[in-house]
């Protein structure tokens, strides 16, 4: 399937620093990518240059397929990092600014603007003005100023950062819906935690680097090495003569299993249940954490 | 350029600030502050009417006869027509001998001024009047206008005694006979001559050059702080992320340009239904031979899309320094030159006025900045060739649209760059490379 948004090799310095040096990725349609990497790798860069802001010293960047053109705003919504609104508008003229100027005609904003102040309980704040609601407030405005036009693309630059739990997981079951429905989400988040519950695809970037790029399950059971921990009584001997098994590390109440790259969890646990009482198998797999920090050092 | 987006942007600058109070309070204060420093001082003077116990000293025995025929003779032609149909002064004069002491006399003198048993003394002697000259003792002499009074009529007394003494017998009728002459001016047009107040043309310019500088002044300096506020506020990279800058800030001039306009058209409808009557029966009432100044169709026209493109060539610029600049301080500093675009016609014109049709006045009136003032001011005076007007309106029009492409670049280089005040070479180079 042809990605919804591609990046080959990006590159872009400020005099002798090199901001982002050679990032590539893909975002696959209706999926979930996180940008992850440390502050200061380069995620606002290149996001920055995913949306035409600044312009990349070389490298390519194609949304839909081809080359960004103006007919395509209308199907990107971007929220960046460093937030801003007009203080002195009201949120529903605010709103539908943001609405028209992407192409939205105000006769189907206004009950979309309707319907997104309801979710996200603004309802009675329409007729206030900015500068009147509090900081989590107008980071909830923005947010629905970024999908009114519903696009078929988001891009969010740290979209949780400042929202309260309730809010993180409003807005984090509003992304999930967002994919049920085939749009796709791109976020750049430090936070690995919110990332592994969410992302499908990750690109991690370490000092302006992509340094790990592709599907999180993929990479997780490359990096994990196909182990997997065993919690089982019977005759443990045996582990050794399972086909798949490649080495048996005898552990308290059970072993770690060490599987060949090629071998399935599943065949080798039906294996397993033939002569043993298995309590527990389950794969061994990294967290995103321990990747993102083993990746980052690795990098340097 | 997507005029979709143009007009989006323009919607907002518009509404949001005619909403505001900021435009009403401009609106009309503005007018009522010119009330106040123009009609009112005049007003205050003319409803004062002092009167003054004036001892006058004469040692030559004739003037303070004169002066006393003179004072309390009504106010002539002349005097009337510098604004005085009413005195605002009058004076009680006490002509007193000079005594063998004047020392003495003039110690006296004072303090009867300073006791108030009179307002003030004039010592007119031989000597002063060899050299024109006549002593005003008073508490007050900031009172210039109870001192132009006394000094013309100090000069007509002066003047008839003079020529009493030079044996012209008539002295009353000097007034009658040295009236100033006026030039009645006849502009030649190709439809014809018209008789014509000379100075229309340059009223016109004037006009228009009142009505930028108050524009720019008031306008301009909203182009500008709005550029700076988005670019504090951060929406400008949602902005930038869907329009291009270039529409961003073409919407931003045209959404508030069309605030000046409908502030003038308030202001004019105000003065209009306030004047109306007054003005019809002036010119009912204008004395023969005298015409209005004649305002052509071309002239109209020109003023009005003169003051647009004004408007625009100047807000371009308010544009650029708020797209270079972090904050208002320093935006300012450099915003104070722009008025010296305005400036500078405004001295060419009385160059011009002399000579519409001078290599100058082409080559000033084609330099887009200068269009706006100085093509109405020949088109007023003189109309120019058509193609010369038609070459002002290209140049004018590419001038705003290259100055919006410049502004553009570097406001898109500008957003993301904070706290370090830019350099020149700084700014050159975010347009070059943007």
């Amino acid at each position: 399937m042809e990605p919804i948004l591609e990046l080959q090799d990006v590159k872009k310095s400020y005099g002798d620093f090199a901001a982002v040096s050679g990032v590539s990725m893909a975002v696959p349609p209706g999926s979930i990518f996180g940008l992850l990497g440390p502050n200061g790798a380069g995620k606002t860069t290149s996001i920055r240059m995913i949306m035409d802001i600044i312009a990349p010293d070389q490298g390519a960047i194609r949304f839909f397929g081809h080359p960004r053109t103006d007919k395509d705003l209308a199907r990107i919504g971007y929220l960046p990092e460093e937030r801003g609104l007009y203080r002195k508008m009201t949120v529903t003229d605010q709103l539908l600014f943001l609405a028209e100027i992407r192409g939205l005609p105000r006769r189907e904003a206004l009950p979309e603007i309707e319907r997104w102040l309801e979710r996200f309980e603004l309802a009675s704040w329409g007729k206030k003005k900015i500068e009147e609601l509090s900081k989590g407030m107008q980071q909830k405005v923005q947010l629905i100023g970024t999908v009114l036009h519903k696009p078929d693309i988001l891009i969010l630059d740290e979209p949780f950062s400042g929202l309260d739990p309730l809010n993180q997981e409003t807005f984090r079951d509003f992304l999930v819906e967002s994919k049920r429905q085939g749009k796709s989400v791109l976020f750049s988040t430090h936070g690995m935690e919110l990332a592994e519950k969410m992302c499908d695809h990750i690109c991690l970037i370490s000092h302006g680097r992509a340094v790990l790029t592709g599907e999180l399950a993929q990479i997780k059971r490359r990096l994990s090495g196909n182990s997997y921990r065993l919690v089982a009584e019977g005759d443990l001997a045996k582990l050794n003569q399972v086909p798949g098994v490649e080495q048996v590390i005898t552990q308290d109440r059970g072993a770690k299993l060490l599987l060949t790259p090629e071998a399935d969890g599943a065949d080798v646990l039906r294996q397993i249940v033939q002569f043993a009482n298995v309590r527990e198998f389950r794969s061994e797999e990294p967290e995103l954490e321990e990747i993102f920090i083993k990746a980052v050092r690795d990098a340097a | 350029m997507r005029l979709d987006r143009v007009a989006v942007v323009a919607k907002r600058e518009y509404l949001q600030r005619v909403k505001g109070k900021g435009f009403w309070i401009a609106t009309l204060v503005l007018p009522l502050f010119l009330v106040a420093v123009t009609v009112v001082p005049s007003l205050l003077l003319s409803k004062s009417s002092t009167r003054q116990r004036v001892v006058v000293v004469d040692s030559t025995g004739e003037v303070a006869k004169e002066l006393q025929t003179v004072l309390a003779a009504p106010p002539r032609e002349d005097q009337r027509e510098k604004g005085r149909s009413h005195p605002t002064a009058s004076f009680e004069p006490t002509v007193e001998a000079m005594g063998p002491n004047p020392a003495a006399q003039r110690e006296d003198l004072d303090r009867r001024v300073r006791t108030g048993a009179i307002d003030a003394w004039i010592w007119v002697d031989a000597k002063g009047l060899a050299t024109n000259n006549v002593e005003y003792h008073a508490k007050n002499v900031a009172n210039f206008v109870t001192q132009e009074i006394l000094r013309d009529d100090l000069s007509t007394a002066v003047g008839r005694v003079r020529l009493r003494q030079a044996g012209f017998n008539q002295p009353e009728k000097i007034g009658e006979l040295t009236q100033p002459i006026h030039l009645d001016t006849v502009r030649i047009a190709k439809e014809g001559s018209r008789a014509e107040g000379g100075m229309a043309g340059f009223a016109f310019a004037y006009g228009l050059f009142m009505m930028l500088y108050m524009t720019i002044a008031i306008w301009g300096q909203q182009v500008m702080t709005g550029v700076l506020e988005e670019k504090g506020s951060r929406i400008v990279e949602v902005l930038v992320s869907t329009v291009r800058p270039f529409d961003l800030l073409l919407g931003k001039l045209t959404g508030i340009c069309l605030l000046g306009l409908t502030q003038i058209a308030i202001w004019f409808a105000t003065l209009i239904a306030l004047s109306a009557p007054g003005v019809a029966a002036a010119i009912v009432s204008l004395p023969e031979g005298v015409h209005l100044p004649t305002v052509t169709p071309l002239l109209a026209i020109s003023f009005a899309t003169y003051f647009i493109l004004g408007f625009f060539v100047y807000a371009t610029f308010y544009a650029a320094i708020g797209a270079a600049f972090n904050n208002l301080q320093e935006a300012q500093q450099v915003a104070a030159l722009v008025v010296f675009f305005l400036i500078v016609p405004l001295f060419l014109m009385f160059r011009i006025v002399n000579d519409p049709d001078s290599t100058l006045a082409v080559v000033a009136s084609l330099i887009p900045p200068f269009t706006p003032l100085l093509m109405t001011l020949r088109i007023a005076l003189q109309p120019p060739p058509f193609w010369q007007i038609g070459l002002s309106y290209v140049l004018t029009l590419s001038f705003i649209l290259g100055m919006v492409w410049i502004s553009a670049r570097i406001y898109r280089t500008g957003i993301l760059m904070y706290g370090k005040k830019p350099t020149l070479q700084e700014i050159w180079r975010w347009v070059l490379y943007a």
